[in-house]
């Protein structure tokens, strides 16, 4: 009972029995979650319920059923929410821009929604989030001359203003080119204030490289929550290097060094074991996941 | 305190004098309100200081050093992105004179139907429509209406009255509904996710973004009303109903999907107004009780509204 | 910092920065907002206020660059601007209800030739004389004939009334004609200084 209370209060944030459907379709299934300060990952394909799991957690979806807790409020109140979002920042995956505003007037609107009323305060904090993302050069351009990697990181921009305690980026890293990604990591691992951040991504390279934790999620429930250590080792031992290819693997493709790598249960003929990546582990998951 | 001529002073007239490092370090250490005190040195050398200092920009950026880095920079990134947004449209500016805050002015300017574009459109459309009824009034074009077309003579004002001014009566209260539809339907606002989670209140901002597009349009409207040929009370009779349509279009929006409730509203409208345009009493909508009609509308809409205005605070992603 | 810019003179970057051009904008900041915040926080103590004023002295050189119809002195059109930027915020921090007299954006120094030797270049005596003021006296010239603040943006600035201004910038100016006017040297030159430094310490 003391640990339980222990842990209820040292999370940030936490999920309760969560789901939420589109007609026939569940989306969320009975999601129970916790996120603490720190950066957590959200791993799962399209359509597995990680954006509705975001959007959820963002205040802008309310669940059919269970409930979502952020820094102990409630969203279902209408004060405690305003409260939940003046602590938010947001990235949903498909951000649509006014393209005629420049990219400093975007962030200046922006960072009026989050109520930040005096004028230089808020050119203060357009000039912090713009050195952040590198769009210092660029804040009088408008949003439609910009490419597709400069508005995803407008978009990042524009969550970190205000300095959330929550940060929710979904697919923040798509489209951006490698050098960019690296920035990216850069940028996320290195907020003031340690806030909770929860990204989700395709990319297990991203998730390995800068989230201490990873939560999987398959068809609209969680299969996996811990480090991505954790995730790699549920990989052990089923993860083998060939020379040649094998059909009965779940997954087999030829790596960097010229051998083939296979992800299965029955090691073909000549193979080495070789140690699991954290992509290993979390193609073993969805392989198990997608035959039920 | 040292005498001037130990400071590092020489006589006039030599162009290459500078002022030392020790005393560009004194001078910018010297505070507002220390005048007297330790720092004697205050005195003329401050003032040989800042007279050099007009005529010398060597010394003017030698004295950069002595301003923290940092400082230097963020006011420079400040400034920098100050002057960007400052880049406004000269509207915004008078309007911003007028007394308008800047916020909100920016939050304004993301609704597509208070931008430039839109309104020329509408104005165009108005011309369009005030020419024809012009002209149908004074017999240049056959007036619209089915079967009973009366073609007067050029020069000649016949026909019923009212004659040619049915596609503006009807298509007027449409122009004013279109310009609220696009202050709130999600399809012209592309951030909208980013509206509903922000703390900024949803119905808040609606309303500024409505009642500004409602009160343009009605301008737009109302002053065409006044060019057109017809009666003259025909600008206030065009009031209440594109008020009750804009009404009932945003307290449907609290009930079903607001692209439903904008169309249905223009329905809501046309159907009748395209009738009474057959009948050739278009005019009726001036009458007392479609006045009052347009009256008791407006008064439900509003009040659903304000009853259900929570249903803004989540938007409309579904 | 060096000078940025390049081999552009000031005027130069105006114009520039008057059609549009950002970076003229941050090379006349490169060169000037050093000098610019050392020498306004030699008058307001609190780093906030120089900051915004520096941020709005560039703004409005930004802005208005167009309209400047100087010869060449841009570094005294800046530190106009500056200087009463600061005096705006400071009046709207303190909440004093002096009213200045004009638009304080394109400075207009009226100096007359006595201001012009007083201002000129530092002569050993000259300087010698101000060190003798009083500070309060020594303030209140600075203000008006330095700075080229009228009496009313002066009194703002140092928080005492405009009459007070006044009064003290005709005992400051006695005093240093007096000083000014004597000899160079000669024994009773230091009972005559001794005397001058006595009224300059009088009451304000």
């Amino acid at each position: 009972m003391d640990e339980m209370t222990l842990s209820v209060t040292t999370a940030a944030v936490r999920v309760d029995g969560l789901s939420r459907r589109y007609g026939a379709i569940r989306a969320l299934d009975e999601v129970d979650l916790t996120l603490e300060r720190g950066i957590t990952g959200l791993l799962g394909p399209n359509g597995a319920g990680k954006t509705t799991l975001l959007s959820v957690l963002a205040t802008v979806n309310e669940p059919d059923a269970g409930r979502v807790t952020a820094f102990g409020l409630d969203p279902r109140d209408a004060g405690e929410r305003r409260e939940i979002r003046r602590r938010l920042g947001y990235l949903p995956q498909e951000l649509g821009y006014h393209r005629h505003f420049t990219v400093a007037g975007f962030l200046d609107y922006v960072a009026i929604l989050k109520e930040i009323t005096d004028r230089r305060r808020r050119a203060e904090e357009v000039a912090r989030v713009l050195a952040a993302v590198g769009l210092e050069r660029r804040a009088r351009t408008r949003i439609r001359a910009l490419s597709g990697g400069m508005r995803q990181r407008l978009g990042i921009a524009q969550a970190l203003l205000g300095q959330p305690e929550l940060l929710i980026l979904d697919e923040p890293t798509a489209g951006l080119d490698p050098e960019q990604r690296l920035r990216s990591r850069e940028l996320l691992s290195g907020l003031p204030g340690d806030p909770v951040v929860v990204l989700s991504t395709h990319q297990a390279d991203d998730i390995a490289a800068i989230c201490p934790k990873v939560i999987v999620l398959l068809q609209g429930r969680v299969h996996f929550a811990g480090t991505p250590a954790e995730l790699a080792a549920t990989a052990a031992g089923r993860v083998w290097a060939a020379g040649e290819r094998d059909a009965r693997a779940h997954l087999s493709w030829r790596g960097g060094d010229n051998r083939w790598r296979h992800v299965g249960d029955r090691p073909p003929a000549g193979a080495e074991l070789v140690p699991p990546t954290v992509e290993d582990g979390y193609l073993l998951l969805s392989h198990a996941a997608g035959a039920r | 305190m040292t005498s001037p001529s130990s400071a590092g002073h020489r006589p006039l007239g030599d162009g290459d004098w500078h002022a030392s490092p020790d005393t560009l370090a004194a001078y910018a250490r010297g505070q507002a309100g220390q005048a007297d005190g330790a720092d004697q040195a205050d005195g003329a050398p401050a003032w040989s200081v800042e007279a050099h200092l007009a005529e010398c920009p060597r010394c003017r950026s030698a004295l950069s050093a002595h301003v923290a880095p940092e400082r230097l920079a963020r006011n420079r990134s400040v400034l920098l992105v100050r002057a960007a947004l400052g880049d406004e449209s000269r509207v915004k500016r008078a309007l911003g004179r007028c007394g308008f805050p800047d916020h909100v002015l920016r939050l304004l300017a993301a609704t597509p139907s208070l931008r430039l574009s839109w309104l020329l459109s509408v104005i165009g459309v108005l011309a369009v429509l005030a020419g024809e009824a012009a002209a149908a009034r004074y017999g240049w074009i056959p007036a619209v209406g089915h079967g009973r077309v009366h073609a007067a003579g050029p020069g000649r004002i016949g026909g019923y009255p009212g004659q040619g001014l049915a596609p503006f009566l009807l298509v007027a209260p449409l122009l004013v509904l279109a310009g609220v539809a696009a202050a709130f339907l999600p399809a012209f606002n592309p951030a909208g996710r980013l509206e509903v989670a922000a703390p900024c209140s949803g119905f808040t901002l609606l309303l500024v973004r409505t009642v500004c597009a409602l009160g343009t349009a009605l301008v737009l409207v109302v002053a065409a009303a006044f060019v057109v040929p017809g009666p003259g009370w025909l600008p206030v009779a065009l009031l209440l109903p594109s008020l009750a349509l804009c009404a009932f279009a945003l307290a449907a929006a609290t009930v079903v999907d607001p692209r439903a409730a904008a169309v249905v509203a223009g329905i809501l409208w046309a159907g009748p107004a395209a009738w009474l345009a057959v009948d050739h009493v278009p005019l009726l909508i001036a009458a007392p009780y479609a006045q009052l009609g347009c009256a008791a509308v407006l008064c439900a809409g509003v009040a659903v509204l304000l009853v259900r205005r929570d249903r803004f605070e989540w938007g409309w992603m579904r | 910092m060096s000078q940025g810019g390049g081999d552009r003179d000031d005027v130069a970057l105006l114009r520039a920065a008057a059609r549009g051009d950002e970076d003229a904008l941050a090379a006349l900041y490169d060169r000037h907002a050093g000098w610019l915040t050392v020498r306004l926080t030699r008058r307001c103590a609190q780093p906030d206020l120089v900051d915004h004023a520096v941020q709005d002295t560039f703004l409005a050189l930004w802005r208005e660059a167009g309209t400047y119809r100087g010869s060449g002195d841009v570094a005294a059109f800046v530190w106009g601007i500056g200087i009463r930027r600061l005096i705006d915020l400071t009046r709207r921090e303190g909440g004093s209800r002096h009213l200045l007299a004009g638009r304080a954006e394109r400075p207009q120094m009226v100096v007359s030739a006595e201001d012009q030797v007083l201002a000129g270049i530092e002569h050993g005596r000259l300087g010698q004389a101000l060190a003798d003021l009083s500070p309060e006296l020594r303030a209140a010239i600075e203000a008006t004939v330095l700075d080229g603040l009228t009496c009313a943006e002066a009194a703002v600035l140092l928080g005492v009334a405009e009459g007070t201004v006044k009064s003290r910038c005709h005992r400051a100016r006695q005093a240093l004609r007096a000083a000014l006017a004597e000899p160079q040297a000669g024994p009773q030159a230091g009972q005559r200084a001794q005397r001058h430094r006595r009224e300059a310490w009088g009451a304000p």
